[in-house]
């Protein structure tokens, strides 16, 4: 293997862009499933799922991607990794089939999803969604400000107005009595909150054709990327809360 | 994954749950988030405008076991401090209370934040009080 990519981080460790095939000893490209010139499966790389569709590595993964050309090729892939037919190959071809097939399931799933995707891409970006609230709140401490809150308080205010209602809902049919308001309440929040799902989606999807230029534009500033980067961050947190809303207003109200 | 006793203990019995009068100038008010999750906290106190101690907390969180219990735990502990000494509080004390595992330490960020966020609107609202005298001294 002469190309390993740290799947966090998406810097390769190497620079060679191909390999030899370990069978015909043939040029065979890093993410290369099969050798070219002998057909042979060749061994399970860490390449990242953008790499593994042969989509664009690192620093050019597009987040607009063809979904039906994703489709087929993942039943294209499938049906040649699949381990049946690695049955009667060496050990070692079926264990990588065995490896491949499941890179490919977590690949796919990942990159057809658009969610998944955008996370994933932040993620190879450096940007972890995880630890971001918990750096903010360390940096307060140390400063003694106050804590920018990652979403917009207006959002905040109206997710804990609309979890009250929910709550009041709850009791109402616990105790047997159905308050139609309440009901008609909740119907109406849920299509704010479905509409404002429908929303962020769109607005993901400009950020995409942003990020898709701003990555295509050579020479262009690590500033202007992370810009677009962190729009979408931003996006991602409003949409979590908006997210929950609405799962929550489907349970009380019985769907 | 298991909730530890403690978490279980404060999810079945939440601590000082319930709301403040918002417009009370001895009443401060946060409310924050976790993005992460989707999780909300509202945490209240009532503060001692003589000795600065936080004689009341009320919270009210929507979110996981771990997000209740954190809240609950925050409330007991400022209770009686004063607030300089609240914001001494850091979420990694609540992680070890409530012994948290990994992925819900944003559980105990967001108390954290609650508490600053309470604090912060008390102290915003004493400099309001002070710079306008005509106000003050309402209770």
């Amino acid at each position: 293997m002469a190309t390993e990519t740290n799947i966090r981080t998406g810097n390769s460790v190497a620079t060679e862009g191909a390999n030899l095939c370990w069978s015909c000893n043939a040029a065979v490209a890093a993410n290369a499933h099969f050798c070219p010139n002998c057909g042979k499966v060749q061994p399970t790389t860490q390449i990242d799922y953008f790499e593994f569709f042969n989509l664009g590595g690192a620093p050019t993964r597009k987040l607009n991607i063809d979904l039906s050309a994703l489709e087929r090729e993942f039943y294209r892939l499938s049906r040649k990794l699949h381990p049946d037919v690695f049955a009667r190959a060496s050990a070692k071809e079926q264990l990588w089939s065995l490896e491949k097939s499941s890179q490919l399931n977590d690949a796919y799933r990942t990159l057809k999803d658009p969610i998944a995707r955008t996370q994933y891409l932040l993620e190879l970006e450096g940007v972890k969604l995880e630890e971001q609230s918990s750096d903010a709140t360390h940096a307060a401490r140390t400063s003694g400000e106050q804590k920018k809150q990652v979403v917009p308080p207006e959002l905040l205010e109206e997710v804990f107005e609309l979890n009250m209602q929910l709550q009041e809902l709850r009791m109402n049919k616990e105790m047997g009595e159905d308050d139609p308001s309440i009901a008609s309440d909740l119907q109406q929040a849920k299509h704010r909150f479905e509409k404002m799902m429908t929303e962020a989606m769109s607005e993901l999807k400009t950020y995409w054709d942003e990020w898709d230029a701003v990555i295509c534009t050579p020479g262009s500033s690590e500033a202007g990327r992370i810009k677009v980067r962190d729009k979408m961050v931003g996006l991602l947190n409003r949409r979590s809360y908006i997210r929950n809303l609405v799962r929550d207003v489907n349970e009380a109200l019985g769907n | 994954m298991a909730y530890s006793d403690k978490v279980v203990d404060h999810y079945n019995n939440p601590r000082n749950v319930g709301t403040l009068d918002k417009s009370s100038s001895e009443v401060g008010t946060g409310l924050v988030g976790a993005p992460e999750c989707g999780d909300v906290m509202r945490l209240q106190i009532k503060v001692n405008p003589e000795t600065q101690v936080i004689e009341d907390a009320k919270f009210k969180t929507f979110g996981c076991g771990s997000a209740i219990a954190s809240s609950s735990l925050a409330t007991e502990w400022i209770k009686g401090k004063n607030v300089e000494d609240a914001l001494a509080i850091k979420n990694t004390d609540i992680v070890k209370e409530l012994a948290l595992p990994p992925v819900k330490i944003h559980c105990s960020v967001l108390a954290e934040d609650a508490i600053r966020a309470a604090i912060g609107d008390w102290k915003k609202k004493q400099a309001a009080t002070e710079s306008a005298p005509v106000a003050a001294q309402a209770k």
